[in-house]
């Protein structure tokens, strides 16, 4: 099994509006691999549905070949763009959860990390700010060996500072078997750190292609022809 | 992965109940404290703690309700949900380690009032009219003979199967009422109300369709004999115990389904 | 030595080309061992494939070597560093030339006025 994320005329519904139109994609393993796209593109669609988080309305979506669900689950390591951390748990209480439900959790490798950052473990999440929540909520995440990290906008809404230490957590962390699917709409900060990028609008997969191909064929940035093909 | 989610649930609601359970000791012994000494100067204070302790009792029902209601809804279907769906977890076992853990403090709250009670009015006539009316009942069960322990077999259950079936209904309406975008809480409210309708429906077609055999039951126990009614007395509790048991798995396995394919977390 | 990236050319050449310095200019010396990939991709703040692949683009070249076990480095062959060392050279001064010429000036009086800038620097 090559590809770690595969996508067959994958089309999602919801009441108003088609949020992903008969989207054909597959994701090679050892990649990290940009999802870019304007805000309601359907970047957040797509990695909810490989999350088992929403049901597809037509087509399949397959993680290492498999529907989502429990054993995906146990494979993919997930940060949505919302802060999931309860409040009245202190981190370690968080490192303790994770490490019993995901046998993949690297204990030592995310105290490793906290202690970088400076973050004292027997702290309760209410007493934090929210970009240390975040960022404690990525330690968390990179601290899996998963197969799939599929991480939803990491860096939107943090100051440059935060930005540079989760790419660099991101790329710290980063095993070559597996692969780290990154959503954003802030492709300049990240265009370094990817191999390929796959640009999405309106539910429709727009170009998949890598990085330097982009830079050499097109002489531009990622960020700038991003901009062309998104033009208002 | 049942029972860590257990351990998890019980961590997350001991926060809120043990205290409450110490506080509602540490009142029911000022009570008999007071009591003890029964000074007329003491009227006023003696009568305020009495009253604290009932809201406290109040307090613990209300909780459990309320608990209940917060932790379905904070930890599946908030932010956090993120996390508890993406846990390598059955939906069911959310919803089954959730259901076990309201039964647990709903017991644990009813025993640990019981207990408080009896701590504080415990003195020498309370012990001995306790005796008394622990020996009629005894007495009652000889004359009864076994049925009498079904008698009290089927009531635990159905307190069992009580607790249970309407903690599912409220999850039940608490899911449905997530399913709206706008009035979440105001869907979930009308949910619950809607269900009971159902209920009610379905429970009088099936009467009023018969209507005359039971009635015709009814009659003949009038006549009959001590015995004949107690048996009556436990087909009536099954009845009301399948009635729960039914209710209960429909609604359960409709929570169940609507997480997991119809859930749109925002 | 920064990694200053532009972001409109290949990453993994801007990679060959600055490692192709920091070995010539002896920051990575003849003989000497190179960072592991890892630490490398985080000092860029590049992606590790990427970085693997413009090593391997060196190694190819000959300018790297890699030991099985021990890891990647700097070839012994200083003639070997200072070909190449002569060759980005000789580009900075291709390019002088030229924009000296887009100015208006030829070799010889572009190489008058170096001289007399260099005697003014002093």
């Amino acid at each position: 099994m090559e590809n770690i994320l595969e996508c067959q005329n994958l089309v999602k519904f919801y009441p108003k509006c088609l949020a992903l139109n008969s989207v054909n994609l597959t994701v090679p393993k050892g990649k990290i691999v940009g999802l870019l796209g304007p805000n309601g593109s359907g970047k957040s669609t797509l990695i909810k549905l490989a999350n088992d988080l929403i049901q597809p309305t037509s087509g399949k979506i397959l993680i290492a070949g498999m529907e989502p669900g429990i054993e995906t689950k146990k494979i993919v390591s997930y940060l949505p763009e919302r802060t999931y951390l309860n409040d009245w748990m202190t981190v370690n209480d968080m490192i303790g959860f994770f490490g019993d439900f995901y046998q993949d959790f690297n204990k030592s490798k995310a105290y490793d990390m906290l202690a970088r950052l400076g973050v004292n473990p027997s702290l309760r999440l209410k007493t934090m700010s929210k970009g240390t929540k975040e960022k404690v909520q990525l330690i968390l995440v990179m601290s899996r060996e998963a197969q799939l990290y599929l991480l939803d906008e990491p860096i939107g809404g943090v100051d440059p500072a935060a930005r540079d230490y989760i790419l660099d957590t991101i790329i710290g962390n980063y095993n070559p078997e597996a692969t780290v699917i990154i959503s954003t709409h802030l492709i300049a900060d990240v265009e370094k750190i990817l191999d390929e990028v796959i640009f999405i609008n309106q539910g429709n997969i727009v170009l998949v292609s890598t990085v330097d191909d982009i830079r050499e064929n097109e002489n531009k940035s990622v960020d700038a022809l991003f901009r062309e093909v998104f033009k208002c | 992965m049942l029972r860590k989610l257990l351990r998890y649930e019980i961590k997350a609601t001991s926060r809120t109940f043990l205290p409450m359970y110490a506080l509602l000791i540490v009142f029911a012994l000022i009570n008999k404290f007071f009591m003890a000494v029964n000074s007329s100067y003491l009227k006023i204070p003696q009568a305020i703690a009495m009253s604290v302790f009932v809201f406290i009792i109040i307090g613990i029902c209300v909780m459990t309700l309320v608990v209940t209601i917060q932790r379905f809804n904070k930890n599946l279907l908030t932010d956090e949900g993120y996390l508890s769906f993406t846990l390598p977890v059955r939906v069911h076992s959310h919803i089954d380690s959730k259901m076990i853990v309201t039964l647990m403090w709903s017991v644990l709250s009813v025993l640990v009032s019981l207990i408080s009670i009896f701590v504080m009015s415990v003195n020498e006539t309370t012990i001995l009219s306790f005796q008394r009316f622990m020996n009629e009942l005894m007495a009652a069960f000889s004359q009864i003979g076994p049925s009498g322990y079904v008698l009290i077999l089927e009531a635990v259950l159905l307190v069992i199967f009580g607790i249970l079936s309407s903690t599912v209904e409220i999850y039940a309406a608490i899911t449905v009422g997530n399913m709206s975008s706008k009035h979440k809480l105001l869907t979930g409210i009308g949910a619950y109300l809607g269900f009971g309708v159902i209920q009610q429906i379905i429970v009088s077609i099936i009467l009023s369709s018969s209507d005359k055999s039971i009635t015709r039951y009814f009659n003949l126990l009038e006549t009959a004999g001590e015995f004949a009614q107690v048996q009556a007395a436990e087909t009536v509790l099954l009845v009301l115990i399948a009635y729960m048991v039914i209710v209960g798995v429909a609604l359960y396995f409709f929570t169940e389904w609507m997480l997991r394919k119809k859930l749109n977390l925002e | 030595m920064a990694w200053n990236l532009k972001s409109d050319r290949p990453i993994y050449s801007q990679l060959i080309e600055h490692i192709e310095l920091l070995i010539v200019s002896g920051i990575y010396p003849a003989g000497s061992k190179l960072p592991s990939v890892r630490d490398l991709a985080g000092e860029a703040s590049v992606n590790p494939n990427t970085m693997q692949r413009a090593l391997a683009q060196l190694e190819n070249d000959g300018l790297l070597y890699s030991q099985r076990t021990s890891g990647r480095y700097v070839t012994e062959d200083v003639d070997q560093i200072m070909k190449i060392k002569n060759g980005l050279a000789q580009g900075l001064i291709k390019e002088f030339i030229e924009n000296m010429e887009n100015l208006g000036y030829d070799v010889k009086q572009a190489i008058q006025l170096l001289e007399r800038t260099i005697e003014e620097e002093k």
